[in-house]
């Protein structure tokens, strides 16, 4: 067979550290996923034949070299796009056939690296600005968002502070509130210690590990950091292949 | 009430931007206030004038149809064309009735005049140039002009008294005149005949046809123009000084059995609408009415009375659409701006599951709650000033419409003070019905007003539902990062 092209991709998982688990906590399964962006070639895919589990109360690392698709399957995760062929399973269905907005705003939460926090708005707005959009029906919100920023780090005192005034850590621990704020099921993250010091890193891994084993959350974090796939249950690992 | 609270948030953020918006939508709707106003008003003025000027019609000469390729060089043309001229059937008083008996004709009068020379009165020599009024209408003339005077005989009171009360005033009647009016031999004579012939009324005046039959009258009113001006510029077209005026069978029992004895009849119909001429005169002709005439309304005249109010009102409408045109093109320029610059907060709130429709709703409403409170004050600010600016308009309006007159009066010689003829019709200046508007903000013009906001506000407002519709959150956040 002719060589394909080179930007043809094959997934792989690499299994670190796994603990017993039983089908019925995959909370998230993605099968035979394939996508091409809507101005490629017909052959020419993102991802290709990606196939990855994910467990209820597991923290999982998906990492790979830069351009291997990794942002990309984090997007077809939190349903931002959508699969070209194959599909991917939530909690029994599969997204084609649910709301993705809903989906977004209640069943994942999701961190960014650069954190995406509205900067006119304080910490706390920010945080309740998600359980609105989520309808979320609670008498005293910002109570909630205090309480949610205590739980990720942060003083009560920075709940007025406009976000552009916290550090990036902090910022992080308000992104990681906010994507806390309606009690997902799944939090993702993409690269989200990518702009952390070291110590700032481990703390707000920490915090994703009390997430997934003390409140039985799947937490899935694309990243680069080995730091990051030190700390997880499980990596998947992305891999950009030239097939002969 | 998340789409509110978040557009309410948006509006304080945006303070600077919003108070633009604000101010541009406030001149808008100041200006759309006071054109609607004008507009309205004017819409009002016109028709409840038009809806008070009977709307009348009346049988003229197709001059036009007649006059086609006639060359007045050609004798024989000439000949034959005055051929054609007597060859017209005229119609009688019974063709009248006939026509008059239509569903478009709410009611009509006619004139019945003959030429008759004086027997024991003089006619009052003045400058005109006619003796016979314009104001009697149209029709086939007969040698009234070879003759002292006119004789016209009214089908009604009404008419009559309109005639009389319109351009003139009665100066002298006896008790019971309107009584006898239509009874017998009884006119009602001009001040200057009056005067010139020493007469007064109850005195008996006496007339004669051509062929010395001798008629007798008694005058039991005497009428005079309305004031100086009216006079001058009547009488460049109507010289009633030696038009006595009568009732139609008072001249109907002259002219019966005296066959040289002509007489020519003007009918003038009421009708319900102007759209209806044409079918009604198609209804003339099918009931005997000779092509050669055609039915002539008094549209332009009742137009003429409103032309300024007219022109104040299409003024104000193509002002209306200008400002329309320009406010929506700033805020659809504004509205592409704050989504550039708003593009990342889309992001953001896509990618935390704000659905598009949410999204477009949130900017939609941040617009419509701006619109809202600047159209508020557009419309109280509108409505102090919609007077005043109306009227203003109208006065400058008028103004120009009387330099305009005087002008062609100048270049084209017509009526100056104490001249008089010219040409029939021009250079006469044009009485303007109404010389205030008023116009008034009413819950109509307030009701299009925020139709009109709105829609604006929407069109202007389809830049952000097509950006919201088309970004992507995922590509927003990667240019941001």
């Amino acid at each position: 067979m002719a060589n394909k092209k080179k930007n043809d991709y094959v997934s792989k998982d690499k299994e670190v550290k796994e603990k017993n688990t039983s089908p019925k906590d995959i909370i998230l399964s993605i099968k035979n996923a394939n996508y091409r962006y809507s101005d490629a070639e017909e052959d020419d895919y993102a991802l290709k034949n990606v196939s990855f589990d994910f467990e209820s109360g597991k923290i999982y690392a998906i990492k790979g070299r830069s351009g291997t698709g990794k942002t990309t399957l984090l997007s077809l995760i939190s349903g931002l796009e959508k699969c070209t062929e194959g599909e991917i399973i939530f909690d029994g269905k599969s997204l084609k056939s649910m709301n993705l907005d809903k989906y977004r705003n209640n069943d994942i939460g999701i961190v960014f690296q650069s954190y995406n926090l509205l900067p006119f708005m304080t910490a706390c707005e920010n945080i309740i600005l998600s359980m609105d959009a989520n309808g979320l029906k609670i008498k005293n919100k910002k109570e909630k968002a205090i309480e949610l920023m205590e739980k990720v780090g942060l003083k009560a005192s920075y709940a007025n502070r406009k976000v552009l005034r916290l550090s990036g850590g902090e910022q992080q621990r308000v992104a990681i509130a906010r994507s806390l704020s309606y009690n997902p099921k799944m939090i993702i993250a993409d690269e989200p210690t990518g702009n952390l010091d070291k110590q700032t890193e481990t703390e707000i891994l920490d915090i994703f590990k009390k997430l997934a084993h003390e409140e039985n959350k799947c937490v899935i974090i694309v990243t680069h950091s080995q730091n990051v796939c030190d700390t997880v249950d499980k990596i998947y690992n992305l891999k950009k292949v030239q097939e002969k | 009430m998340f789409i509110l609270k978040n557009a309410w948030i948006s509006i304080k953020r945006n303070k600077g931007r919003n108070i633009l918006i604000g101010i541009i939508i406030l001149i808008i709707a100041c200006a759309c206030t006071i054109t609607l106003a004008i507009k309205n008003t004017a819409s009002d003025l016109i028709n409840s004038y038009k809806s008070a000027y009977e709307k009348e019609v009346t049988i003229g000469f197709d001059r036009e149809n007649m006059m086609k390729d006639f060359d007045p060089s050609q004798k024989e043309e000439r000949e034959s064309a005055r051929e054609k001229f007597d060859n017209i059937a005229s119609y009688t008083i019974s063709d009248v009735l006939k026509f008059a008996d239509s569903d478009y004709i709410e009611s009509y009068y006619y004139t019945y005049g003959v030429g008759l020379n004086g027997n024991n009165i003089e006619k009052a020599e003045i400058e005109s140039n006619s003796n016979m009024s314009n104001g009697f209408g149209h029709g086939k003339e007969n040698n009234m002009s070879d003759t002292d005077f006119t004789l016209t005989g009214y089908s009604s009171e009404d008419a009559m008294s309109e005639f009389i009360s319109g351009a003139y005033t009665m100066s002298e009647i006896v008790d019971n005149a309107w009584d006898i009016a239509f009874n017998g031999n009884y006119v009602f004579i001009n001040e200057e005949l009056a005067s010139y012939n020493n007469l007064k009324l109850n005195d008996k005046i006496k007339l004669e046809d051509e062929d010395g039959n001798v008629y007798e009258f008694e005058i039991i009113g005497i009428f005079k123009e309305n004031d100086e001006d009216n006079q001058e510029s009547m009488s460049m077209f109507s010289n009633s000084v030696n038009t006595i005026v009568t009732n139609s069978d008072a001249v109907v029992n002259l002219t019966n059995g005296n066959e040289n004895l002509k007489a020519s009849i003007h009918p003038t119909f009421i009708i319900d609408s102007y759209d209806n001429v044409e079918k009604l005169q198609d209804e003339f002709y099918e009931k005997g009415l000779d092509e050669n005439f055609i039915l002539q309304t008094n549209e332009e005249l009742a137009e003429s009375g409103v032309s300024s109010v007219k022109n104040i009102s299409s003024f104000s409408t193509t002002f209306l659409v200008i400002t329309l045109i320009i406010g929506g093109i700033v805020l659809f320029v504004i509205n592409m701006i704050n989504i550039r610059e708003r593009k990342y907060e889309i992001g953001v709130l896509r990618t935390i599951g704000i659905s598009k429709f949410k999204l477009t709703m949130q900017f939609v409403s941040e617009l419509v709650i701006v619109s809202v409170v600047a159209l508020t004050l557009g419309a109280g600010i509108g409505a102090v000033s919609s007077k005043g600016v109306s009227n203003s308009l109208l006065a400058n309006e008028i103004s120009s419409s009387n330099e305009k007159t005087e002008e062609i009066n100048k270049n084209f010689g017509g009526m100056n003070h104490g001249e008089r003829g010219g040409m029939h019709g021009k250079g006469m200046p044009v009485v303007q019905a109404y010389d205030s508007i008023d116009a008034v903000v009413d819950i109509k013009v307030l009701l299009e007003l925020l139709s009109i906001g709105l829609s604006l506000v929407l069109v202007s407002s389809i830049a952000s539902m097509v950006s919201i519709q088309r970004f992507s959150p995922l590509t927003i956040l990667k240019e941001r990062s």
